[in-house]
């Protein structure tokens, strides 16, 4: 009877305030952030473009550099293996293990020369690697730098269609060096909150191949 | 806690120590404890853990759900969550989990935080049994950020039905009479008195009552994260793993001195003014005592009043230095269910509710 008469009363309240919230204007609330600037340590071991690319989706570079110095390749695999299995990270087995190479030699205790990172590291080279120019094929591209993780050609995934990507930009001379630009350096701010990784690895005929794709949609 | 920790200004917020930029994580300075027992709104902690944090809210278009094994599913708006029942206050210590990880030894992988993931607020909105209209068995609270990724797990909590029901959780709209900070939740945050921060959700959008645990892909933050070891110290040996773990609860005994830093110089002979502060769960504090010199003895500090029994409460002890030296300061709270605070810190997993003797060394000259 008790909750009963709760219900009531709070039907009653609603009812009365449909009234007064109308002459109520309050205004939105909005928080702009402070731009990102930190960025991963470079190195040329496979894994830095990885964390570069995935990893920031999620979260800033700084996750990476507060975490407590001296950690070796095991506890970096472990960590990184919590970000897949625990977290959901889109990064496959072969490609966590070569995150956390690059990530126990740059911020940790183990060394380029070690075996478990040389064995880490080398899984991935092939696919990952920046010789891939723009007469290979794009899908390959899109493919090998995880642009399907985030994006879709007809519907919003975590980023935009690439279909809304190019009507927004339909009437825009610029379109494709925006877009090959904003496709290097990343983007932030244009479509939501979530950021959208730089793909620094990429050449600028990748990029522009890339583009062109994208706009064509 | 190893290199600089830049300061940096949010919206809203006085400059803070950056943790992480995104999602927004950010710690208090030290030096605003010393500054009064309540945490100013532009001083206090921030701390998210998913990429999909709301960066606009309407708050005439905001509603606070309330469905699940209910009989009529509520949507409230702000306006109407505000005469439901007379507005209450409570003055209570909002610590993070992970408050002080970065001092764990061995370390443990999680944000590096040092002491400054706490704070003290005036929290006023309605108790939470006031829209919970049901005595079924528990209670999932859901805010509005959310994970980018399917993938990845949602940040929801979970409080019994006799807590949930208890005159001690609360949904709050005002902070220390202000509106909520942005960054601390605005416009609505769940209130859990005694409980580590984890559980005060902010931008609190969904109350789901449920008549069986809370489970499934969501329940991650209550289920696998966030919890210790299941026994007397909910602690572990080193390089072990706990056999049963429990959800995180209450807050520890705890007490610092806030006046004095580390490598700090003080005159020998003279008397120096010691003040700090000092907190619990809710049984009370019975006594703070201080170790100065290297001496046997521990002396009783004098307790500042109360403000209640989820607020920091001041301490402070006139002492004098014989000896020029180096030397270490330590404090220890005891509460009145006898509970103290270690002089080794205890271990678990994830760096979770610190609460050994702090040790503050300073040089005696």
């Amino acid at each position: 009877m008790k909750y009963i008469n709760r219900t009531i009363r709070i039907l009653v309240f609603t009812l009365m305030l449909t009234l007064l919230s109308s002459l109520v204007n309050a205004q939105t609330s909005t928080v702009e952030l402070p731009s990102e600037t930190a960025q991963f340590l470079s190195s040329h071991l496979p894994g830095y473009l990885l964390a570069t690319q995935k990893c920031m989706i999620c979260h800033a570079a700084d996750y990476i550099m507060y975490q407590p110095p001296g950690q070796n390749l095991e506890q970096w695999t472990k960590e990184m293996l919590k970000m897949r299995n625990t977290y959901g990270a889109p990064i496959s087995g072969l490609e966590l293990r070569s995150i956390a190479a690059y990530l126990a030699v740059t911020y940790g205790s183990a060394k380029e020369t070690d075996a478990g990172v040389i064995a880490a590291s080398k899984v991935l080279k092939p696919v990952l690697g920046s010789k891939l120019d723009a007469t290979e094929d794009v899908k390959q591209l899109l493919t090998s730098n995880a642009c399907f993780d985030c994006h879709a050609i007809d519907r919003k995934v975590i980023g935009p269609s690439f279909q809304t990507i190019a009507s927004k930009y339909k009437d825009d001379s610029q379109a494709l060096r925006k877009l090959a630009t904003s496709i290097q350096t990343g983007g932030r701010g244009k479509w939501g909150s979530v950021s959208m990784p730089a793909m620094s690895n990429l050449n600028s005929p990748q990029d522009k191949a890339l583009a062109k794709y994208v706009l064509k949609q | 806690m190893d290199g600089p920790s830049p300061l940096v200004r949010y919206p809203g917020k006085r400059e803070l120590i950056r943790v992480h930029t995104r999602p927004p994580h950010l710690e208090t300075p030290f030096s605003v404890f010393n500054e009064g027992l309540i945490t100013p709104n532009d001083a206090f902690f921030v701390r998210y853990h998913l990429a999909g944090f709301p960066k606009s809210i309407d708050p005439e278009k905001f509603r606070l759900s309330v469905k699940g094994a209910v009989k009529t599913p509520l949507h409230l708006s702000l306006s109407e969550l505000k005469v439901i029942a007379e507005q209450v206050e409570v003055i209570a210590v909002n610590q993070c989990s992970g408050n002080s990880r970065g001092y764990s030894l061995p370390r443990v992988f999680g944000a590096q935080l040092g002491n400054g993931a706490m704070g003290k607020g005036r929290w006023a909105g309605l108790p939470l049994k006031a829209v919970i209209l049901t005595n079924v068995k528990y209670v999932a609270f859901n805010g509005l950020d959310k994970p980018v990724f399917q993938s990845t797990t949602d940040f929801q909590k979970a409080l019994d039905i006799e807590h949930a029901l208890s005159d001690e959780p609360m949904l709050a709209w005002k902070m220390n009479g202000e509106e909520l900070p942005f960054l601390n939740g605005y416009p609505l945050k769940l209130i859990v008195p005694a409980y580590f921060g984890t559980y005060w959700v902010k931008h609190l959008s969904e109350i789901e009552v449920l008549d069986q645990p809370f489970q499934g892909h969501d329940s991650f933050f209550m289920n696998t994260g966030y919890r210790l070891p299941d026994n007397d110290c909910m602690c572990v040996a080193p390089e072990t793993v706990a056999a049963k773990t429990l959800p995180i609860s209450t807050l520890p005994a705890r007490s610092f001195i806030t006046n004095i830093k580390a490598d700090d110089v003080l005159q020998s002979n003279s008397v120096v003014e010691l003040k700090g502060i000092v907190f619990d769960s809710d049984a009370g504090i019975k006594t703070v005592e201080v170790f100065i010199d290297g001496g046997q003895t521990w002396r009783s500090a004098k307790l500042g009043e109360s403000l209640g029994r989820f607020s920091f409460r001041e301490w402070e002890l006139p002492v004098s230095f014989i000896k020029t030296d180096l030397t270490i300061l330590m404090v220890r709270a005891r509460n009145n269910q006898g509970e103290t605070q270690p002089a080794l810190a205890t271990l678990n997993h994830g760096g979770y509710r610190r609460n050994v003797i702090e040790n503050t060394p300073v040089n005696i000259v």
